[in-house]
């Protein structure tokens, strides 16, 4: 059987291991080791591999959620991750010091994985920092020649996360149906 | 005492931290009776400045070189002796304070530096031609100013999560147009209506004048006073949905119009101070205000037989969504189309396109080309996916959809 994968990106912090336990139907699990450089001034601890969830499907498939390890000494994993993928979703800090800056760096460095599939924007972190807005994402990207989804997201918000992965997959094909 | 007939001192804090800020608002709201208030630069009659914060002294260094025109209240732990200022020893006792404010206020009226009170004036408002109100509001700027870093997070209204309405809950919930049969395609083409005939309407006037004159107004109708907080981009206002959706689709005639106006923001009347959960984003207040007016119609301005493109996707995990709205977006996204085109295409009912293409239109996201070229231009065919990926994707979405 195929293996079938949503990846989840984004610096650390940026809620990727909650998002997936958010949608997972399994205790997900998590490779987090006790942050040691620059990464302990955001969090106590920090994915050093990937996390990993699952989504059990109707007639038996699942879709593997993998996220990706924030930091960028592991981006030599990132192009070994996305194969098998449907699509990306881009979880960005909006406390951090430059959020136009990370979203960049993601969205080039899956930039051949995204023009294969798509990718989803969701800024998380909102409640404390609403600048910059979504309305400033949208200006950026529209620069960038994308039209891509972006939402403000709690990555602890099933809802939230679940509202993401929808725009992800109407963005490959609007015509797509729910199958119950 | 103070008499509450007596204006407060409008007063401008310099060189103060956030924490700081806050406390002083409260300080003079609370202890010192709202013998002052705090305003913006531009409104204010004295400047009170703690120097023991290096921007404060920047602050002080400022003014005593362009020279000080208004009295200035200097807040520290040692009197410097500086000339020509209201020294106020820290820490702050009241008796010193509203001395120093009493001292203040005698120098303003004798140099005639008095500046009108900020609520002196009420406007008029049509939802077509909104002038802005006369006075400020900057009181409440400060206050607002004040709240916003820690009292972020308790503005749930504004963080919470969307609402997902599904088909089979969108009637009731949105309410029935009576006189419109949907299923009658004549009907159909004439199911619009005049936002400018509704509370929407003025909101959005009202919106308007507020970041035009980056001002807070608030809006008075016969109903409840509507908040606008044009820096933070919010509106409060102190009703649940179901009140909002029942005055939403109440058509304003022109006798109610003409009690609709824009004033400064009244503290004292609007009741803002208390209720944090009555912030909304302005943005996903705007959007269900169209949804509830709109009932299944499209706006007026919109012509149902030329295409209509979208922006950029709503933010929809903050907004009120109709059925089919995600689908609707990722279709318009790829290219302009008429509204009759989509309902066709993606199968579903034109007045879910409707309600869609009103909320989106009320934030200005979609519009029409208005080259005559982009009219005939032909909506691009649907890609869609291969099939077997196409049933994973839904799959996928069934799952996401019904999943508790």
């Amino acid at each position: 059987m195929s293996q079938y994968k949503i990846i989840f990106t984004g610096p650390v912090g940026a809620g990727k291991t909650t998002a997936i336990e958010s949608i997972s139907d399994v205790p997900p699990i998590k490779t987090d080791a006790t942050a040691s450089d620059m990464t302990k001034t955001r969090k106590a601890a920090t994915t050093v591999a990937m996390d990993y969830g699952i989504m059990n499907l109707a007639g038996g498939e699942k879709i593997h959620l993998y996220g990706t390890p924030g930091q960028e000494r592991f981006d030599f994993m990132w192009d070994i991750l996305t194969i098998g993928g449907i699509g990306l979703i881009l979880l960005l800090d909006n406390t951090r010091a430059d959020p136009f800056q990370d979203m960049k760096f993601f969205l080039e460095s899956f930039s051949k994985f995204i023009e294969d599939t798509d990718v989803a924007i969701g800024v998380t972190q909102m409640d404390l920092s609403n600048k910059p807005t979504i309305e400033e994402y949208h200006i950026q990207l529209q620069g960038m020649g994308l039209k891509t989804p972006v939402f403000a997201v709690d990555a602890r918000v099933k809802n939230d996360v679940s509202l993401l992965v929808q725009a992800l997959l109407y963005s490959l094909d609007p015509g797509l149906e729910e199958d119950e | 005492m103070k008499d509450n007939q007596t204006k407060p001192l409008q007063a401008v804090l310099h060189g103060m931290d956030g924490r700081t800020y806050k406390t002083m608002v409260m300080y003079f709201q609370g202890p010192c009776k709202g013998v002052a208030v705090v305003v913006e630069d531009i409104d204010a009659e004295v400047d009170i400045i703690d120097t023991d914060f290096a921007a404060g002294q920047d602050a002080l260094r400022k003014i005593q070189e362009k020279g000080i025109v208004r009295p200035v209240i200097v807040l520290s732990r040692e009197d410097n002796k500086l000339e020509n200022v209201i020294y106020v020893e820290k820490p702050i006792r009241l008796s010193n304070m509203l001395a120093a404010f009493e001292q203040a206020k005698t120098i303003t009226e004798k140099k005639g530096l008095t500046k009108p009170s900020p609520l002196a004036h009420e406007t008029p408002v049509a939802s077509k031609d909104v002038v802005a109100a006369n006075g400020d509001e900057a009181n409440n700027a400060a206050a607002k100013k004040a709240r916003e870093d820690s009292d972020e997070r308790k503005k749930t209204a504004k963080h919470k999560t969307a609402m997902q309405l599904d088909e089979s809950g969108f009637s009731s919930f949105i309410g029935i147009v009576p006189g419109i049969d949907f299923s009658d395609r004549e009907q159909v083409l004439k199911a619009s209506y005049s936002p400018k005939n509704y509370f929407q309407g003025y909101v959005l006037s009202a919106f308007k004048v507020s970041k035009e004159k980056n001002r807070m107004l608030q809006l008075n109708s016969t109903w409840k006073p509507l908040l606008i907080f044009p820096h933070s981009h919010e509106v409060w206002l102190d009703a649940d949905d179901k009140q909002l959706r029942a005055f939403a689709s109440l058509e304003m005639n022109k006798a109610t119009g003409t009690k609709l106006t824009i004033t400064a923001v009244d503290p004292a009347t609007s009741g803002v101070g208390g209720k944090l959960d009555r912030f909304h984003d302005m943005d996903a207040f705007i959007w269900k205000l169209a949804i509830w007016t709109s009932k299944g119609r499209y706006p007026q301005a919109i012509d149902i037989n030329r295409p209509v493109f979208i922006k950029h996707w709503p933010n929809f995990t903050r907004s009120l969504i109709t059925p089919h709205a995600l689908r609707i977006t990722a279709l318009l996204i790829n290219g302009p189309r008429t509204m009759l085109n989509i309902s066709e295409v993606l199968n579903v009912k034109p007045q879910y396109v409707f309600v869609f293409i009103s909320a989106a239109y009320a934030l200005g996201l979609v519009g029409q080309a208005e080259r005559r070229a982009d009219e005939l231009f032909v909506p691009p065919p649907i890609e869609p996916v291969k099939k077997e990926s196409k049933g994973l994707l839904s799959k996928i979405l069934g799952k996401l959809r019904t999943s508790p």
